[in-house]
């Protein structure tokens, strides 16, 4: 287990310096002056020129990298070329808006998931299936922004139940008012993944010969799916509900500006717009940490599920 | 007796009751992600922009509601002279002005401070504006004087309320530093109180405001990028005043809500292509001449829509100090267009590429220009970029034609100095935005600009405009008002048509008149 752990972690570091580099090069292929950006069109070229020298933009570039990953290192991510604050505190700022919503919205996925896919499993091309597998289907294809408007159009509009404005803090009715629209918008789609996996994963496990004996001995079919079946089909909803987690947190930034929300997505395009060379390369590592400590926590649970994985 | 005591406890109930109390706070929605740089003298967006409008004055203003230099009137200088020359400035500035935030007496000196830290290009976007300013002194508390190398055209448009013009306070400045634009300090109506990153800046009121405490106790300016969700949050009450979609069908789409009052205001944003007349085939003029014949102006304002947009009427927008309103643009003529084409040796037409950035109304409105240039054999060849990077390689001569869309301080001399002096040609130190490489009108551009005599420098921004027009240069095609909405509850306290700093002035006198 040990051993383990520190393999992966020392494998993590390899995979955040790769990042870095990576992001570090890239950002600065693609075209667009920062400094340009953030005084307008109306500056001039001195006091453009003035402002890249500030910002550390007129060095060459080995000197650009070894100076970032110096700080890198020390655990100084730079500040923020738009902002001027610190690139980890912006992050900090914004993290719990988007982390709240990428967990709530992958329990919902779980909690109508699940039980979705286990009950097609067991109906097989039967109504119930097919009914399940197009719905799945279609939240798979539906682009979340347009459920996020449908649902705003019915719940906010239309019934006045729920602000547009999602972004209320204070007490937890407003707290609730404020994450149930985002939350079911990303968990309907996250429940339709869940759901494909479960029961595909269902699906393999119910033609398992233990399966047909523990139905043959007399164990009540309830146990037989819940217990047997559906603890041994476990570990592959499991790697899709943990890879799905990074591509989450990815996803959400239409979540995001559909509801008005704050969070990482947002950050990331707003950095993106304005050339923030030291906040996307900072927001890369918190992407590539989340990553990482996900795949970990997945493999980790494996061991947890099926006794017969040993971690090494 | 307990009917009477029951009247008495609804009574009670119902005059306490928010229902009866008159709103208090205005919450705005704009159509952006966060907020820029908080700082007047760097701000250039139209988010930015505005908000910091609302916080800050200038020496002078233009009336609250319109755009043009003829409304100038006194705001923090109660009246000024100037030798017969324009090169010497004097203001006399009001006593008893209060910085926001208890950090005292906006004075002189405070004047002379932002002025210099508005033309300091370490300190400032619009440094440029200010490369005329010789020496800016307070002689005492209340005098300010400034000293010009030569005259300027439409000076007092330089320390109006917008841009370099907005008067910062100097123990804030220098005490907060770089941090400024986290904690704007100013003497405008309201002051900066909280920011929420992506969410929201709240403003409050300023009690000690020289004309007065505002009828509004706070300003929530709410980052709501998403036209869709600033709509529907506008629908369901949540805004009272909201940022517009810049086009036709937003305003037909509000106009039908109830109690919704919606404004195109000046100034507009003259959408013009930049041919750049270094480069083949657009150096030979008269493959220019037939780009000019072949775009049809009114074709695209009925495309855009009628109450949005209107044709443009010279190489620089209309209304300003010194544009000719009947400017010598060339007209729709398809066949001419094709002659021309042909006479250049391109009979079977040619294909010219442009860098365009993905910004929606802009990109819309290049693909119908596309569509009218292909009628006359001119292939519009768009390679789309995102909108840094259309920046960036715009300004590096990759773009044979550049589609501009701006506004500026409405005098002729700004958006002709800007975009068609050629001491502003991209690529050079001097560069700002002169896509074209225009150099045929330097003599008079330069010349009005410190013509003393109103006439002439009247005539001279004539030929100019001429000149450039004959040479197109330019092929300006229509210009896009600004789009707001507002619930017709709120009351702005003037009449508006316009508003330099691009949003609807909230000023002391705006207030919810239900």
């Amino acid at each position: 287990m040990t051993t383990f752990l520190v393999r992966r972690l020392a494998f993590a570091c390899v995979t955040l310096f790769a990042t870095l580099t990576l992001v570090f090069v890239l950002v600065r292929i693609v075209p667009g002056d920062p400094a340009q950006l953030i005084l307008g069109d109306q500056a001039s070229r001195e006091a453009i020129d003035a402002l890249r020298q500030r910002l550390g933009l007129d060095l060459p570039l080995f000197k650009q990298y070894t100076v970032f990953l110096l700080g890198a290192l020390r655990g100084d991510w730079g500040v923020s070329m738009v902002s001027g604050q610190p690139v980890i505190g912006e992050v900090l700022r914004v993290l719990p808006w988007t982390i709240e919503l990428t967990v709530l919205s992958l329990v919902i996925g779980i909690l109508l998931g699940v039980p979705a896919g286990v009950y097609a499993a067991i109906h097989r091309n039967r109504f119930v299936d097919y009914a399940v597998r197009i719905s799945s289907l279609l939240g798979l294809s539906f682009p979340p922004f347009v459920s996020a408007i449908i649902l705003l159009l019915v719940f906010a509009i239309a019934l006045p139940w729920f602000p547009v404005i999602s972004a209320r803090s204070g007490s937890v009715a407003a707290w609730y008012q404020s994450i149930a629209l985002p939350a079911i918008s990303l968990g309907l789609i996250s429940a339709a993944y869940v759901t494909r996996v479960t029961r595909s994963a269902m699906l393999e496990v119910l033609s398992e010969d233990y399966v047909r004996t523990a139905r043959a001995k007399g164990v009540p079919w309830n146990v037989v799916i819940w217990r047997h079946a559906l603890r041994n089909a476990l570990i592959p909803i499991i790697t899709v509900v943990g890879l799905y987690l990074g591509i989450l947190i990815g996803n959400s930034v239409l979540t995001e500006i559909v509801f008005s929300r704050p969070g990482l997505g947002k950050l990331l395009i707003g950095a993106l717009n304005q050339r923030d060379y030291p906040m996307l390369q900072g927001m890369m590592v918190i992407y590539t940490l989340i990553v990482v400590l996900v795949n970990l926590l997945t493999d980790l649970s494996y061991g947890f599920v099926d006794p017969r994985v040993k971690l090494k | 007796m307990r009917k009477i005591v029951f009247a008495i406890v609804c009574a009670a109930l119902m005059l306490a009751s928010p229902a009866f109390a008159q709103k208090k706070s205005l919450v705005v929605g704009m159509g952006s992600a966060d907020a820029g740089k908080l700082d007047p003298h760097i701000a250039s967006t139209t988010p930015d922009k505005g908000l910091l409008s609302w916080m800050f004055n200038g020496l002078v203003r233009v009336r609250p509601g319109r755009i043009s230099p003829e409304f100038i009137e006194p705001d923090l200088a109660e009246s000024w002279t100037s030798n017969p020359a324009g090169t010497e400035w004097t203001f006399k500035i009001r006593s008893g002005v209060q910085c926001h935030h208890g950090y005292g007496e906006f004075t002189a000196d405070d004047a002379a401070y932002s002025l210099k830290r508005a033309s300091n290009k370490a300190t400032s976007s619009y440094s440029n504006d200010y490369s005329a300013v010789d020496k800016v002194e307070a002689l005492d508390k209340s005098t300010l004087k400034i000293t010009l190398k030569n005259p300027v055209a439409g000076f007092l448009g330089y320390v109006a309320n917008v841009n370099g013009g907005n008067m910062i306070c100097k123990k804030a400045a220098e005490e907060m530093g770089e941090n400024f634009a986290k904690k704007p300090i100013g003497t405008g109506p309201f002051m900066f109180a909280e920011y929420q990153p992506q969410q929201f800046v709240k403003l409050v009121a300023n009690k000690q405001y020289f004309r007065g405490a505002p009828q509004l106790d706070e300003i929530t300016y709410r980052y709501i990028p998403a036209d869709s969700s600033r709509d529907l949050a506008f629908q369901s009450g949540e805004l009272d005043m909201v940022y517009g979609k810049q086009d036709q069908t937003w305003v037909d789409r509000m106009s039908k809500l109830p109690g919704v009052k919606v404004v195109a205001m000046d100034p507009a944003e003259l959408s013009e292509l930049h041919l750049n007349v270094t480069v083949k085939p657009l150096d030979d003029i008269r493959v220019r001449q037939a780009i000019a014949y072949a775009v049809d102006r009114k074709a695209i304002v009925a495309f855009k829509g009628a109450g949005t947009s209107r044709e443009a009427v010279s190489v620089i927008p209309s209304g300003y100090l010194g544009t000719d309103q009947k400017a010598p643009l060339f007209p729709y003529d398809l066949a001419k267009a094709k002659a021309l084409l042909a006479e250049a040796g391109y009979p079977n037409g040619v294909t010219i590429k442009t860098i365009h950035t993905t910004l929606t109304g802009m990109q819309t409105l290049i693909e119908a220009t596309q569509a009218q240039l292909k009628k006359a054999g001119i292939n519009l060849d768009i390679e789309l970029v995102e909108h840094a990077t259309f920046h960036a390689q715009i300004r590096k001569d990759l773009s044979p034609i550049v589609h501009y869309q701006a506004g500026r301080f409405p005098v002729a001399d700004v958006y002709l100095t800007q975009f068609f002096d050629s001491r502003s040609i991209v690529g050079t130190p001097t560069a700002v935005t002169n896509f074209s490489h225009c150099n045929v009108a330097d003599d008079e551009i330069r010349g009005a600009r410190v013509a003393t005599d109103p006439v002439k420098q009247l005539a001279l921004w004539k030929t100019a405009q001429e000149k450039i027009i004959k040479a197109v240069c330019g092929v300006p095609i229509y210009e896009q008002l600004q789009l707001w909405a507002w619930k017709d509850t709120l009351d702005m306290g003037y009449e508006v048509q316009g508003s330099l700093n691009l949003s609807p002035p909230v000023t002391e006198k705006t207030r919810f008149i239900k």
